[in-house]
């Protein structure tokens, strides 16, 4: 195992030692504005020129990544690249860990595959040759659900309070990653129960992530010398300012958007991500992880500034629930939505902001492709996730919904 | 009878009083240059003597009343209702050729719209908001757009653009302030000179002002109009009118020589002095390139000859004045080749890159001295095209080493659909040598009703703006580029708000069907799927 892993970060510091990662390092799908490596270095340089990197538009990562790499990225393109393949390789190892606590055992034949499936996804290995800050969110994100696996609740919290700092809709997955420091992680897919604990022990949990968020909120303030910071990174999420194209549904959204319309499709926008929270925690409550996991399948789709590698993250989590896989209603559909949606992506972007000889609808419509594949993959897996409990169909039965 | 004497008097007292207060000035100095063109600066000045500006605390209360002889009321009236010691208007078309022409006779030739005023706070309207006031009170003024120079378009770079006259003292909290906008795209036309010449007291019938003649103005190569505003303390308020044209005699003459006259350059000649002007002066420098004896200049009524430049004075008792200049020996005009550039410096500004997310802006400024060369560099980016400043990089012709040249560098960034970034840094340049900066830049993507109605034609960014350290007035205006921005389809808003709903509605509505749904394991009725078969 630890070999093979060896090799296959191995095969990726190759990777992202060559020199593609320098064409990516601008790509809109593989970073946003508010992980785009360019901006992180802007954001640094006008930091050490004395200048509030947070007084512009073009600086948006959030203080706690602003003192982190101020202080440890060093110039040159080889430090920050190791560095991010380190990320990753962090990431498959909790992801392993996550499995591991899962199914309950040490070892299984299933640990590689499942790391390998996160580091050989494109969605995933892409954005960490552009340097895209979505990376270390990734990697934070299954620090998070590792912990919470192994029921160590501080590290956790602390790991989800940071990860909020850094990408606020993530902060939507708190309930059930409450429920599940308060119940196990082991698969009750196929027995659906009420949750057995008593909901007020959330409470000393919530005011722990509360405390971690509140400390966290003063260091911020503190690095960026004022609350200007809020506007810019958490505030873009809401607001929406800068409408570079992303495989999201926001932004050609409020490109067309008329502007006495916008406010409210703008609350509209950010409400919709929310009401997923309550129904996924009350149906899946057997399961929290199964409802952190669908979570992220909704924010991958519906985040307002997604990259690949917020899809690609649920993609890669689908490895952890092999029970589902026989109840599955349409894969291959979903997979080849993907691989259309993969393909048309940077050929419809490159043929219209590159070339011009395509306009913003080619790409329009393969982001809708996209929203369509990862849409398709969320509902498939929320159906065999119910389905799972009803076991195999036999001879002259079918199983439907009334 | 006594009483209508005494009437007369005192309206004789009060007219002469009012005239020696008001005093008019005009000139206009003509400029033959080495490629044959011919640079006319018209100017004219009027002082309010002892005037002072209005202090802004007096805002909110009745202002003195206003009685002007020379001076126009349309302009006094915008100056006391927003409080304004000093602005400058410039409006301009084309792009001054600094290293043929050199330095032009008044510094403000930016490509397009510029209006820049210092201002005093302590009004009850904020700075701003006179700012806005004026621009639309100018606008209105002289038929320009000048009324979207918003907050998109305004910085207030004071090391650039210092005061050029002074400024009144304010009780202690208050001090003045600058805003400084350009408009690349406004073009000047005949509907601003218009309302422009009206503000003469001669207005195109006698004086200088008589050549004013609009055809053949916005014909030249080159052509812009100034208006400036300052308080010189102890002398008053003072108003320069300016009219900027490049004429190119060559162009219009059959035999393509470079001979010219009032009349083949104006289409007019001057009739007769303007009677109210103290003094009215046309000055003729020496051609460049041509030595004494090689050209001819008539009439040869001249004042006085000032090293080689040529003054002619108009009087009340000038009769009809047409200056020509001819080169008696020259059959053709021929364009010499090998020109040394005539500015001190010689800048030239690109957007490069052909992609609509990115580009590179660079910057190549030769230093035309044998001396070293400080320079102020002012770069106002509008906030469409976003400046990575950390890979702003210096590269010299001839020295290894030269990103310590960059000094003193001040930035306000950006934001988005709010206000332009502002660069200022001073760029010291060694004797002769030429000096590369590059920056790396990301276009923005904007919604769609921010586009001009012409989107595709690009936007206009302004120039940039090189002002000597130690000469202020002889500042440099890079020209004015084009940047291309990627555009959403303009048709498509309710397409894009249906099918976008559509496919969240479809993705909500499916998961909140399964989730509210119970499942149930029914029996298959056999008898149907094979009666169908």
């Amino acid at each position: 195992m630890a070999f093979e892993f060896a090799f296959a970060v191995a095969a990726r510091v190759v990777l992202a030692l060559s020199p593609l990662g320098s064409y990516l390092q601008d790509d809109d799908q593989l970073s946003s504005p508010l992980t785009s490596y360019s901006r992180l270095q802007e954001g640094i340089y006008l930091f050490r020129h004395g200048v509030d990197p947070y007084s512009g538009g073009s600086f948006r990562h959030s203080p706690l990544a602003l003192s982190v790499f101020s202080t440890i990225v060093p110039k040159s393109r080889i430090h920050p690249t190791l560095l991010w393949t380190f990320f990753d390789a962090v990431g498959a190892w909790a992801l392993v860990n996550i499995w591991r606590s899962r199914s309950n055992i040490q070892k299984s034949e299933r640990d590689m595959r499942i790391a390998a499936i996160y580091l050989i996804n494109p969605y995933i290995f892409l954005p960490c040759l552009a340097l895209s800050t979505s990376t270390l969110e990734n990697t934070l994100q299954l620090l998070v659900l590792m912990f919470s696996a192994r029921g160590q609740s501080s590290p956790s919290l602390l790991a989800l309070a940071i990860l909020s700092h850094q990408s606020l809709p993530a902060i939507v997955q708190l309930p059930p990653i409450l429920l599940l420091l308060l119940s196990d992680p082991q698969s009750h897919l196929a027995s659906p129960r009420s949750f057995s604990q008593s909901l007020f022990k959330c409470l000393p949990l919530f005011v722990e992530f509360a405390a971690f968020f509140v400390a966290l909120l003063f260091a911020s303030t503190l690095v960026a010398g004022g609350l200007g910071w809020v506007r810019n990174t958490w505030g873009a999420g809401f607001l929406l300012p800068d409408l570079t194209p992303n495989p999201g549904l926001w932004w050609y959204f409020f490109t067309e958007m008329f502007d006495h319309f916008r406010p409210f499709f703008l609350m509209v926008f950010s409400l919709h991500m929310a009401t997923y929270v309550a129904p996924l925690c009350i149906k899946f409550q057997h399961d929290p992880l199964y409802a952190t996991f669908l979570l992220l399948g909704v924010l991958g789709i519906f985040k307002p500034y997604p990259t690949l590698s917020d899809p690609g993250l649920f993609l890669s989590l689908l490895s952890l629930f092999p029970e589902i896989y026989p109840y599955l209603r349409y894969p291959v559909v979903t997979a080849l939505l993907h691989l259309h949606a993969f393909l048309l992506l940077p050929l419809f972007h490159h043929l219209w902001v590159g070339t011009g000889t395509g306009n913003a609808n080619f790409f329009y419509a393969s982001t809708l492709v996209f929203g369509l594949a990862n849409g398709g993959a969320l509902l498939d897996c929320v159906w065999a996730g119910l389905r799972v409990a009803i076991g195999e169909e036999k001879d002259g039965w079918v199983v439907t919904q009334e | 009878m006594n009483w209508a004497f005494f009437c007369s008097l005192f309206i004789t007292a009060l007219a002469t009083n009012l005239s020696n207060s008001e005093q008019y000035q005009e000139e206009l100095t003509l400029r033959p240059l080495l490629d044959g063109k011919v640079a006319a600066h018209f100017s004219f000045s009027t002082l309010l003597r002892g005037a002072v500006p209005r202090a802004p605390s007096s805002l909110g209360t009745d202002d003195t009343s206003q009685h002007y002889s020379v001076f126009p009321l349309a302009l006094g009236q915008i100056l006391r209702e927003h409080a304004i010691p000093e602005f400058h208007l410039t409006i301009n078309s084309g792009k001054w050729d600094y290293d043929r022409w050199g330095h032009p006779g008044e510094p403000g030739v930016g490509s397009g719209a510029e209006l820049w005023a210092w201002m005093g706070d302590g009004a009850y309207a904020s700075v701003d908001e006179r700012w806005k006031a004026l621009q639309n009170s100018l606008s209105g003024l002289f038929c320009a757009s000048l009324g979207s120079m918003d907050t998109l378009h305004t910085t207030s770079p004071t090391r650039a653009f210092p005061p050029t006259g002074d400024l009144p003292r304010l009780p202690a909290p208050h001090a003045h302030s600058l805003r400084h906008a350009t408009l690349p795209a406004e073009r000047v036309c005949t509907e601003n000179l218009t309302p422009f010449l009206k503000l003469l007291p001669c207005p195109a019938r006698a004086g200088i002002a008589a050549l004013l003649e609009p055809h053949k103005i916005f014909d030249a190569d080159w052509h812009g109009l100034g208006v400036h505003v300052r308080w010189r303390a102890g002398a008053g308020v003072e108003l320069t009118l300016t009219v900027q044209v490049v004429l190119d005699p060559v162009r219009i003459s059959a035999e393509r020589r470079r001979d010219w006259s009032l009349r083949s350059l104006f289409d007019r000649s001057i009739p007769r002095a303007c009677s109210i002007a103290t003094s009215s002066v046309i000055r003729v420098m020496p051609p460049s390139g041509s030595k004494v004896g090689e050209y001819a200049l008539t009439p040869e009524t001249w004042a006085s000859v000032n090293a080689g430049s040529v003054l002619y004075d108009l009087t009340n008792d000038t009769p009809e004045l047409d200056i020509a200049m001819r080169w008696p020996d020259e059959q053709r005009f021929s364009y010499s080749l090998e020109m040394s550039p005539l500015s001190d410096l010689s800048v030239r500004r690109t957007l490069k890159g052909s992609s609509q997310t990115h580009g590179e802006l660079s910057i190549v400024i030769r230093n035309n001295q044998p001396v070293t060369f400080r320079t102020h560099y002012l770069e106002t980016m509008p906030w469409h095209v976003e400046l990575f400043l950390h890979t702003l990089s210096l590269s010299c012709a001839h020295s290894e080493k030269c990103d310590s040249l960059f000094t003193n560098m001040t930035y306000t960034p950006s934001r988005p659909h709010d206000r332009p970034a502002l660069l200022q840094a001073i760029i010291e340049l060694p004797p002769d040598e030429t000096v590369h900066l590059s920056l790396r830049v990301r276009k923005a993507f904007l919604r769609y009703q921010e586009h001009p109605p012409d989107a595709q034609r690009g936007w206009d960014l302004p120039p940039a703006v090189f002002v000597p350290v130690d000469r202020p007035h002889r500042r440099i205006y890079t020209s004015a580029s084009l940047v291309d921005l990627a555009t959403p389809d303009f048709s498509m808003p309710y397409n894009v708000i249906i099918m976008s709903s559509t496919l969240i509605a479809l993705i909500f509505g499916s998961l909140f069907n399964m989730l509210i749904r119970r499942f149930v394991v029914s029996k298959l009725d056999d008898e149907v799927p094979t009666s169908t078969e």
